[in-house]
Parts: C-alpha cells; sequence; structure tokens
C-alpha cells in the first residue's frame, strides 16, 4: 500500500503537522524525489510544489481536506447519534482515513485505494509517537501555532519509520 | 443486513427524495436534510479536488531525450517544463477522478453513485453490508423506469411517485 499524505489538525482547526510522501517515478531510480519532503519543518521546499500542485498550494489542500473532514464528522454524527465516529472515506483514485482523539485533534491520512483500515495506525501514531514525542516533550508548548512543538526530529524521524517500516 | 435510508440529490445539490427504510439513524427535520443534501454536494466535489496529484517522471535534462516515457506528455521537448505542461497523474491514472464514493462510521455505510447527468444517489446501510452495487443499479432501474418515464415528473424537482415509492419499498423488502 502507499501512503500519500499525513495531517494533523489541532482543536483550532488549525493544520499543525503535514507531510507529503511523494512516490518515487518508476522510470527513473534512485533520484531525489524518493526521499519524502516535509513541509513543516523545511517551508522552503522547491521541488515539490513544482512537481506537485501548481495552481493550488499545499496549505490550501490542508484547508480542503480539513473542510472536508469537518463536514463528514459532523454528518456522520447526526445521523448515527452523539457517539457515532466518521472512519474513512474512498474515492476511486484515493482513500482518506481518520481518527480523533478526545481532545479533539485529528489525524488524517490519504492512502490509496487498495489499504486496509488504518484507523489502528493512526491510533498507534497517536499513542506511541505523538504523546511520546511532542505531548510528553517538556520544551513543547501545549498548543503547538504553525505546527511549533511538532516539527521536532524524534516525532519526524519515528513517524518516517513508521510509514516506510510498519505500513509498507 | 439493513438499508436504512435512500437520499436522491439533483445535478445542482437540492435533495429531491428522501425516504427511511429501516430504522437505525436518527430521524432529522426536513430542513436538516436539505442542509445535509448541500453539505455533501459540495463535499463532494471537494474530495474530488483533493485527489493526490503524483508528479510524472519528467525526463531530466541530463538524459538522452529519446527515453521518453510513454505516459508524459511530450515534457521532454524543453529541459524546463511550462507550468503549463502536465506534470502529474492521479494514482489510478486512465480513469477520470470521482468524488466520494463510499464512506464508513462506525454506524453506517453511506455509499454515492453518480449518474452521467449529475444525479447523486446516497444509500445509507448497515457498515457489514455487502453486495451494495447490485442494490444501487435495481434503485437506479426504478429510478429510470418509475420517475424518469413519468410524463408528470418535472425534471430537478422533488420526486412525488407513488409508483416508485411502491416499488423500491416492495423491492427491498423482498430482498431483506
Amino acid at each position: 500500500m502507499v501512503v500519500y499524505s499525513f495531517y494533523i489538525f489541532d482543536r483550532h482547526a488549525e493544520c499543525i503537522y503535514k507531510r507529503r510522501w511523494l512516490p518515487r517515478p518508476s522510470s527513473i531510480v534512485g533520484s531525489k524525489s524518493s526521499r519524502p519532503t516535509s513541509e513543516a519543518s523545511a517551508p522552503a521546499t522547491g521541488p515539490p510544489a513544482v512537481l506537485g500542485q501548481s495552481a493550488r498550494t499545499t496549505d490550501d489542500d490542508a484547508k480542503l481536506i480539513f473542510g472536508t473532514v469537518f463536514s463528514l464528522r459532523n454528518m456522520a454524527r447526526k445521523l448515527g447519534g452523539e457517539d457515532d465516529n466518521f472512519v474513512t472515506y474512498r474515492t476511486n483514485q484515493y482513500r482518506l482515513h481518520y481518527y480523533e482523539t478526545p481532545t479533539n485533534t485529528k489525524f488524517v491520512m490519504l492512502t490509496d485505494i487498495k489499504s486496509p483500515s488504518m484507523r489502528v495506525a493512526l491510533q498507534q501514531i497517536y499513542i506511541n509517537l505523538y504523546v511520546e514525542y511532542v505531548v510528553k516533550n517538556p520544551l513543547s508548548p501545549t498548543e503547538h501555532p504553525g505546527g511549533v512543538g511538532v516539527n521536532n526530529e524524534l516525532f519526524e524521524e519515528s513517524l518516517e519509520q513508521f510509514v516506510t517500516r510498519v505500513l509498507s | 443486513m439493513s438499508v436504512f435510508s435512500l437520499i436522491i440529490i439533483n445535478k445542482a445539490g437540492g435533495l429531491v427524495y428522501q425516504r427511511e427504510f429501516q430504522p437505525g439513524l436518527r430521524k432529522l427535520s426536513t430542513n436538516d436534510y436539505l442542509v445535509l443534501a448541500g453539505t455533501f454536494h459540495g463535499v463532494h466535489a471537494i474530495t474530488r479536488s483533493i485527489t493526490p496529484k503524483l508528479p510524472l517522471p519528467v525526463t531530466a535534462p541530463a538524459t538522452t531525450p529519446t527515453t521518453s516515457t510513454p505516459n508524459a506528455v511530450s515534457p521532454s521537448a524543453t529541459s524546463t517544463p511550462a507550468p503549463s505542461t502536465v506534470t502529474h497523474s492521479f494514482p489510478n491514472p486512465g480513469i477520470p477522478a470521482t468524488g466520494l464514493e463510499t464512506m464508513e462510521t462506525d454506524k453506517f455505510r453511506l455509499t454515492c453513485f453518480q449518474t452521467l447527468t449529475g444525479t447523486k444517489f446516497l444509500l445509507f446501510t448497515d457498515p457489514t453490508m455487502t453486495n451494495i452495487d447490485v442494490i444501487m443499479k435495481k434503485i437506479y432501474e426504478l429510478y429510470a423506469d418509475f420517475v424518469m418515464k413519468n410524463p408528470f415528473y418535472q425534471l430537478e424537482m422533488p420526486v412525488r411517485c407513488e409508483s416508485f415509492d411502491r416499488n423500491l419499498t416492495g423491492w427491498l423488502r423482498g430482498r431483506a
């Protein structure tokens, strides 16, 4: 399975972490695009903006994704009751997985359509990575405006390992 | 194994049909259903536009220009691709991106079928339900037979066809 991107939104609807994995083009072996790009730690990355979206930035993408999951989550709660949770949706091109913590931090992951349910994986990211390396970090602020505190080395490195080793 | 309800949304995002077959979902007011239809219409369009775009293997300036990939649309003519050339593809190339097709929550599964003319059929079922496409196809067939062929039905207006209701509930009851 392929993971395309991963987002964390805080309870103020702000995107505090986003990361995209660009699959390596099949014809070019060992090119620079095999390395994932992280917009949260390095805002001045040139290549992904050129290669990925030209008209819309990844910033706007995060806002659109938040709007989508927010609407679908409300729809699920309206129809299924207050204890219902929106889990996933699928189009013919990709699949979006959603996990929300009791404190309203939202974890969103976009994968290919063949992937199984990633709810447990997102929960693992929250428990084993986010709580361990962001929440328990004494230097990290309680709120993360603009991704401050989330984009630390340990979290990014372990997220990278989790996605490349555990999920593929 | 149950079908909770069916919603039909016209191509402008207006609610034209809503019917509950089995209890299981919370009842909403008519106004809320209208809001839901409009919201879904918007979300459906957004889910299509946030489809991940994968960069195409643009031939680098260093490589020979003869090794042009078949799916790249002539980006190798110049070394720097112009912004207008196609530099990305969808994960599932060859077919156009659709919006949301199925959505799952703990309590229900929502399956959306969009016809070629833009009408959307939303079917709410049990999350464990299988063969939803068969049900969807039959519903579309009944819609074509009893709504579209009804000479008194005005396009894009709410569906008030008694025979459609009767056949729909009859068929679903016969299935269960």
